[in-house]
C-alpha cells in the first residue's frame, strides 16, 4: 500500500527515465490501480461467495456487485484523469485556493487545481515504524511502556532533539493516560510486564 | 405547547451538576479542537466514543454535540488572528476576519464571530425543538423506497456534489461503501470478505475507520510535509473594547440573519458539513456590499476587512450544527462527519435515531436539546473575552501535540475492542487517509458511506423483496421521486458550473481573480 513512492525522487534529479518523468505529477495513477485492484478484489470474492441458500429476494451479492463495478470504472476515470491533466508544481501563491472546491468555483470564480506535492518519507516511516511497534509490544510490555515508546519515537520523528528529556515527558504522558483511563474511566489497558508491579 | 413542557423537563435533566460537567467538557474540548488547525470534532467525538462507553447516554451525548458546537466556535479564532483556519468552515471567515484583525479592529470580528456563531447556534438548535414533531411526521411516512432514496441522496451529496472532484468524492463513497460490507451479512448469514480472519466477522468499527483516516491518516500527513510547512503565522494582539459600536451592530445585525438563513437548510442536507453555507453566505455578503457601493450608500470595504463577511459565515456555520442535529435526531439522517459518528454513537448504545427515538428515548432527546441551549451560552462566555488564550493552544510544540494524537488514536481504537488487530487495521486505515489526503479525496463520504451504506443496503434488499424483483418499486411515491429529482438537479446544477469554470479557465486572461488571503 504505497503506491506514493513512485514520486519521491526530487525533481531536481537528472531527467532519467521517460518512465519517471511521465510519472511527475501523475504518481495518482497508483490510486486509480488501487481501486481497480480493490473493486477486482471484491468482484472476485463476490462470486466465490458462499451463500447460504436460505435467503430470498435479492442476496447479500448484489450490492458488492454494484460498488465493484463501480470501482473498477472509477479507478479507469481517474487514471484517465490524471494521464490527460497531471498535477502542477505547488505554488505559495494562493494557498487557500484548493480548499474551496466547488463553492470556490461558484463563489468566486476560480478553479480549483491539484498541486503536486513533495513527501518526506523519513518522518513518515518514523511515525508509521512507532506505530507498528506500538502494535507488537502493547500485549508483552503493556501500555505504560509500549505507550510511552510510541509517543517518544512520534516526538522524536516530529524533530524532538532532547532525548532524555523526550522520553521523560513520554513517560509522564503514558501515566497520565494509564492512571485517567484505566484507574478514572474503567479502561482495562493490558499492563504486560509490569503487571506485578502496578 | 407540549414542546415548551417537554423543553422544561429537559432542561430539568440538563442543569443537573452531572450534565453541567459534561457540557463544560465538551464545548472546552470542541473549542481546542476547532482551533487547532487539521483537528475537528468529528475525530474528536470518535476518539471520545470507546472511552465514554461506561457512561450514561445522555451524559455522552451531551458531550459528543458540545464538543460538535464548540468546534464551530472554535474554528474562527485562529482565522481571524493569525489567518489560519481551525477548520474548512472557518475558512471564508478568514478572508475578512483576519484582515479586520490586521486593522486593529480583532476584538470587534472575534466579538462579531461568536455571536454569531451563538445566534447560528441558539436560532437552529431553537428551529429543531419546535418542528421536530413535523420532522417526526415526515419521517413516520418513510419506508425502504423513501430511506434507501436518502441514503443515496447522501451519496450523491457528499461525494458528486461537495467534493472538489466528482471522480475523487465517488472513490472515497465506493471505498466506505466497501469498508461498510466487509463482515457477516446479517440478512443471510454470509461472510463477505472477511478472509476467514474471525475478527472482521463483525465488521470493521467506524471509531477505527475514523481515527485511522481522520487522527492518524492526519498526523501521516503533518508529519510528510513537516519540513515544508511555513510556521511564520502571527498572532495579531488584541485590544480595546469586545462591545460592538452601534454602527458595527447595526451593519452585523442583518448579515447574521441572512448567514442564518444559509445556514438553517443546509444543515438538513447531506453535504458534509458546514462549508458550502460559509462561502455561499460570504459571496452574498460581498455581492450585497458592492451593490450598496454602487449605489453610493456606503463604500464597499470587502477585501479591507468587512465585518459583514465576518458576521454572515459564522452564523451560517453554527446553524448548520443545530439543523444537523434535528436531521439526526428525527431522521436517522447524518449530514455531517461529525453526525455520522454521532449516529454511530447511538447505534452503540443500542439507540436508532428517527422518530421512534422522540418516543422511546424522549428524555434523552429532549435533555440532549436544552443541553445545546446551555452549551451555547457556556461557549459565548468561553470563545468571547477568552479567545486570544485559546489561540495560544498554536503555542503547542508539534511534535507533543502529534504525538499525543497518535497515542489517543491506539488507546481509543484498542479500548473500543480490546483486540491487536484493529491496531493492524487502524495503521492500514491511516495510510489509506494519508493517501486520500495527498491525493484531495475527501474523507467525509467515506465516514457518511461507512454509517449509511449497510442502511441504503438493507432498504434495497427490503424494498426489492416487497417488489418481487421489481425495479420499480423504488422509484414510487412523491417523497421517493422528489428525492431524486432534487439529486438530479443538484448534479446537473454542478455539472453546469464546472463545465463554465473549464471554459473560462481555458480562456487565458483572469485566473486570479480571487483576492489572496
Amino acid at each position: 500500500m504505497n503506491p506514493q513512492r513512485e514520486s519521491a525522487p526530487p525533481a531536481s534529479s537528472r531527467a532519467a527515465h521517460p518512465a519517471r518523468a511521465w510519472l511527475r505529477g501523475r504518481s495518482e495513477v497508483f490510486v486509480g490501480l488501487l481501486v481497480i485492484g480493490v473493486g477486482a478484489f471484491l468482484g472476485a470474492q463476490t462470486m466465490a461467495m458462499h451463500v447460504p441458500d436460505t435467503s430470498t429476494g435479492p442476496g447479500p451479492q448484489l450490492f458488492p456487485g454494484l460498488v465493484s463495478g463501480l470501482m473498477l470504472v472509477l479507478g479507469a476515470l481517474l487514471i484517465v484523469q490524471v494521464a490527460r491533466e497531471p498535477a502542477v508544481p505547488p505554488t505559495d501563491a494562493d494557498p487557500d485556493a484548493e480548499s474551496a472546491g466547488i463553492v470556490g468555483e461558484l463563489v468566486e470564480g476560480r478553479e480549483a487545481r491539484r498541486t503536486a506535492t513533495h513527501s518526506d518519507w523519513r518522518t513518515v516511516g518514523l511515525v508509521l515504524g512507532a506505530v507498528v511497534a506500538f502494535t507488537l509490544l502493547l500485549q508483552p510490555l503493556g501500555w505504560l511502556l509500549s505507550g510511552a515508546l510510541l509517543f517518544f519515537g512520534v516526538s522524536t520523528a516530529f524533530g524532538g532533539r532532547r532525548s532524555l528529556f523526550e522520553a521523560a515527558v513520554a513517560l509522564v504522558y503514558s501515566a497520565v493516560v494509564q492512571l485517567a483511563f484505566v484507574a478514572g474511566l474503567g479502561l482495562n489497558l493490558p499492563s504486560g510486564i509490569l503487571g506485578g508491579v502496578l | 405547547m407540549d414542546t415548551l413542557v417537554l423543553l422544561g423537563g429537559g432542561f430539568a435533566s440538563a442543569l443537573t451538576p452531572e450534565n453541567l460537567l459534561w457540557a463544560f467538557v465538551g464545548v472546552v474540548l470542541g473549542t481546542a479542537v476547532g482551533v487547532l488547525p487539521g483537528l475537528g470534532s468529528a475525530m474528536a467525538v470518535a476518539l471520545l466514543l470507546p472511552v465514554t462507553f461506561k457512561l450514561d447516554p445522555t451524559g455522552a451525548f451531551i458531550m459528543f454535540t458540545a464538543v460538535y458546537y464548540g468546534g464551530l466556535f472554535g474554528d474562527s479564532t485562529t482565522s481571524i488572528l493569525m489567518n489560519t483556519p481551525g477548520n474548512s468552515s472557518a475558512i471564508a471567515t478568514a478572508i475578512e476576519g483576519h484582515r479586520m484583525a490586521l486593522r486593529g479592529k480583532a476584538s470587534q470580528a472575534l466579538a462579531t464571530s461568536a455571536i454569531g456563531a451563538f445566534l447560528g447556534a441558539v436560532v437552529s438548535t431553537a428551529v429543531v425543538a419546535f418542528f421536530s414533531g413535523v420532522i417526526i411526521d415526515i419521517a413516520l411516512r418513510f419506508g425502504p423506497a423513501e430511506y434507501f432514496a436518502l441514503a443515496v441522496f447522501a451519496f450523491v451529496a457528499t461525494s458528486a456534489v461537495v467534493a472538489q472532484s466528482m471522480v475523487r468524492g465517488l472513490i472515497a463513497l465506493s471505498l466506505g461503501l466497501a469498508i461498510a460490507m466487509v463482515g457477516i451479512d446479517a440478512q443471510s448469514g454470509a461472510a463477505r470478505f472477511t478472509l476467514g480472519v474471525p475478527s472482521l466477522f463483525e465488521g470493521i468499527g467506524i471509531v477505527t475507520v475514523t481515527v485511522g483516516l481522520l487522527a492518524l491518516g492526519e498526523v501521516l500527513h503533518v508529519a510528510s510535509r513537516i519540513h515544508r510547512e511555513r510556521d511564520d503565522a502571527q498572532l495579531v494582539r488584541t485590544g480595546g473594547t469586545l462591545w460592538l459600536k452601534r454602527g458595527d451592530l447595526r451593519r452585523a445585525v442583518p448579515a447574521w440573519l441572512r448567514g442564518l438563513g444559509f445556514g438553517l437548510p443546509f444543515g438538513t442536507i447531506p453535504a458534509g458539513g458546514s462549508e458550502i453555507p460559509t462561502f455561499l453566505a460570504y459571496g452574498t455578503e460581498r455581492k450585497l456590499s458592492q451593490l450598496r457601493a454602487r449605489r453610493g450608500r456606503r463604500p464597499d470595504e470587502f477585501g479591507k476587512g468587512a465585518i459583514e463577511g465576518v458576521a454572515a459565515p459564522e452564523a451560517a456555520a453554527s446553524a448548520t450544527a443545530g439543523t444537523a442535529m434535528g436531521a439526526l435526531l428525527g431522521l436517522g439522517l447524518p449530514t455531517s462527519a461529525t453526525a455520522a459518528i454521532m449516529l454511530a454513537a447511538f447505534q452503540q448504545y443500542g439507540m436508532q435515531p428517527g422518530p421512534l427515538l422522540f418516543e422511546r428515548n424522549a428524555d434523552l432527546v429532549w435533555a440532549l436539546l436544552a443541553s445545546l441551549f446551555v452549551g451555547s451560552v457556556m461557549l459565548l462566555i468561553l470563545n468571547l473575552p477568552f479567545a486570544p488564550l485559546w489561540a495560544k493552544l498554536l503555542l503547542i510544540p508539534k511534535r507533543y501535540l502529534y504525538a499525543g494524537i497518535t497515542g489517543f488514536a491506539v488507546l481509543g481504537v484498542y479500548a473500543s475492542s480490546y483486540s491487536v488487530t484493529d491496531l493492524w487495521l487502524l495503521i492500514l486505515l491511516g495510510l489509506l487517509g494519508f493517501m486520500m489526503r495527498r491525493y484531495a479525496i475527501p474523507v467525509a463520504p467515506v465516514l457518511i458511506a461507512v454509517i449509511l451504506g449497510p442502511l441504503a443496503e438493507t432498504e434495497l434488499r427490503r424494498g426489492l423483496a416487497i417488489g418481487q424483483g421489481d425495479v420499480g418499486v423504488m422509484f414510487t411515491g412523491p417523497i421517493t421521486l422528489g428525492i431524486y429529482a432534487v439529486i438530479l438537479l443538484a448534479v446537473g446544477i454542478v455539472v453546469v458550473a464546472r463545465m463554465r469554470a473549464a471554459r473560462r479557465a481555458d480562456a487565458p486572461s483572469d485566473r486570479t481573480t480571487s483576492p489572496t488571503a
